[in-house]
């Protein structure tokens, strides 16, 4: 979301907590475990190119270049105009493309794997109330109370990495971070493994799976965290949004899932976009230091050299700061892992909302936080230098993390198959185009998550109730329309 | 992480990094090591970081088939031999598949 950092981290934070070990018995840990997971890293999309329709959004958005070179104005104007377009359409579709890798990797290992749904009966701590009651009433109000606890603990940490933000807590938000990621690319790693060779039937020794997941975990922080090559992050990146939503569907029983899908969206629309909410304060904060946010959990689609932009220093961060203009030159900075300095929007807001998130859940994890430092985009950027690469979008983890949790709930708890989850997929990418259009619209950050949500959750209720009987009814009296 | 933007000096840095970080038994490391620099040390025109990432490059394509023949005979035995190991091969495994001996 262009916003979505706040959402993301919010998010973040939830998936933390939801994140509960395996064992849940032991809440501690289960807080631990949590994964920060990016959630809150949703932030970031944003659609850097597209936003600009504007006239004079383009030049700003093109970065630098076209206004650096002294040309004729119509035709720089015209240029301008198509450049933008064509960036905005690629970079939708860029956007596309590892959103659907996270679904395609989730669904398909819903499908095959049993474990993630498969109800042992463990719960994360943050949703205490079990669902199988004797009423429908009492299983309402537990979903409810559920829901509202794990809004709650969101919030909470939000607003615990705004605070550490603003009093310049950076080394406790990095700190978290780190640990979060670390325990999602091993931990969950190797659960995950287990659970697959184990549907497989596959024997496995102790030391190759031991060189495995060393190597994956290893090779993960140091993409994420530190340098590596573009498509191996967000590889990663993807395989860990992947990771989360699947134990977010573990974890989360079937009406509190829904409902906090709901919260969250509507969380995310009031913390990115009211004056007083914590991603928005987190972004201005930022802006007004003029400082790199900690790459937070954010997914870039490119890595863009940063362009500076003398004005505006945006924090990357996980609003979908895509959709500015500015922001892109600025963003770019930090929307790009580029060896310039570590942009400070990304990151920073969702570490820190990540962190507050870990403090919140436990001594564990804090994968999300983990996540963010990934974007760290070096500080100490080059000066404005004309480059008419592509900006890079951005769309926060936490918004991948979300988008994948609906539809692998769609695909493990419909009645009809295929067509649910199918019907949740095309939802949720009409509603990413959307909100990557408003983001060129209004070139700010905007929260990624609502609008796919809403979609997501109407298009899922609605095939499951009355397309579903109705294509059966059909099929039954071989009557084709 | 996009190398074309970094200096020479930079790039052999990370190469080098990359190479001696794979010695904690990180073979992957040293794939992306091979496939990442492999443009850069082999296919660009040279320059003069080149040489030694040629051989960072090559050092760590080495490593790589080393690691590679040595799990893959592990990974051969094991499977074949697990069975009648019996209780150590028990010992060693991870998951037991169900139903095959």
């Amino acid at each position: 979301m262009a916003n979505n950092t706040d959402d993301v981290e919010n998010n973040m934070a939830q998936r933390e907590a939801a994140q509960a070990p395996e064992p849940t018995q032991k809440p501690q840990e289960a807080s631990g475990t949590r994964l920060r997971s990016s959630g809150g890293s949703g932030a970031g999309g944003g659609v850097a190119e597209g936003g600009s329709r504007g006239n004079d959004s383009s030049p700003e958005q093109n970065g630098q270049a076209p206004t650096a070179h002294p040309q004729v104005v119509e035709n720089e104007e015209d240029e301008d105009e198509e450049m933008t377009l064509k960036y905005g359409a690629k970079h939708v579709i860029m956007l596309f493309v590892p959103v659907t890798l996270c679904m395609v990797v989730v669904v398909a290992t819903i499908k095959s794997v049993g474990f993630y749904t498969k109800n042992d009966g463990q719960r994360l701590i943050y949703t205490p109330f079990p669902e199988e009651t004797d009423t429908v009433a009492q299983r309402a109000v537990n979903s409810i109370l559920n829901a509202t606890i794990m809004i709650t603990v969101i919030i909470v940490m939000t607003l615990v990495l705004v605070l550490l933000y603003k009093y310049r807590c950076y080394k406790v938000i990095q700190g978290w971070l780190f640990l979060s990621s670390l325990l999602l690319l091993f931990f969950f790693s190797y659960i995950y493994l287990k659970e697959v060779f184990k549907t497989y039937n596959v024997a496995m020794d102790y030391f190759t799976l031991a060189i495995i997941v060393w190597n994956f975990g290893v090779v993960g922080m140091m993409c994420i965290h530190w340098k590596g090559p573009l498509r191996l992050q967000q590889a990663y990146l993807i395989m860990i949004s992947a990771l989360m939503a699947l134990v977010f569907i573990k974890y989360l029983p079937e009406w509190t899932a829904w409902l906090i899908l709901a919260v969250i969206s509507v969380y995310d629309l009031l913390a990115v976009l009211c004056p007083k909410g914590p991603l928005r304060i987190l972004v201005e904060t930022a802006q007004e230091r003029n400082e790199p946010i900690f790459p937070a959990l954010i997914y870039s689609s490119t890595m863009v050299w940063l362009v500076n932009m003398a004005d505006i220093e945006r924090p990357n961060r996980n609003s979908a700061e895509v959709g500015l203009p500015q922001q892109n030159t600025h963003g770019e900075a930090v929307a790009s892992p580029a060896p310039a300095s570590p942009s400070p929007d990304d990151g920073g807001f969702t570490s820190t909302w990540i962190n507050q998130q870990q403090h919140q859940l436990g001594p564990l994890q804090s994968t999300e936080e983990t996540r963010r430092e990934i974007q760290q985009m070096p500080s100490a950027r080059p000066p404005v230098e004309d480059d008419d690469e592509e900006r890079g979008v951005k769309l926060g983890l936490g918004d991948f993390i979300f988008y994948s949790m609906l539809v692998g709930k769609a695909s493990a708890t419909a009645s009809e198959d295929w067509n649910t989850t199918l019907a949740c997929f095309v939802a949720i990418l009409i509603g990413l185009c959307l909100t990557l259009l408003l983001l060129a619209i209004f070139k700010k950050a905007l929260p990624a998550l609502p609008i796919s949500i809403f979609f997501g959750l109407v298009f899922y209720f609605a095939t499951d109730n009355l397309v579903r009987p109705f294509m059966d009814k059909l099929a039954l009296h071989q009557f084709y329309v | 992480m996009n190398l074309e933007r970094l200096p020479n000096e930079e790039k052999l840095g990370l190469c080098r990094k990359y190479y001696l970080c794979g010695f904690a038994c990180l073979p992957f490391l040293w794939l992306v090591n091979v496939v990442w620099f492999f443009r850069e040390a082999f296919r660009k025109p040279a320059y003069t970081e080149q040489t030694q990432m040629k051989t960072y490059v090559k050092r760590s394509a080495l490593g790589l088939l080393f690691w590679f023949t040595v799990l893959t005979t592990w990974i051969t035995i094991f499977q074949h031999f697990r069975a009648q190991w019996g209780a150590v091969g028990d010992y060693l495994s991870f998951t037991i598949p169900l139903g095959t001996p």
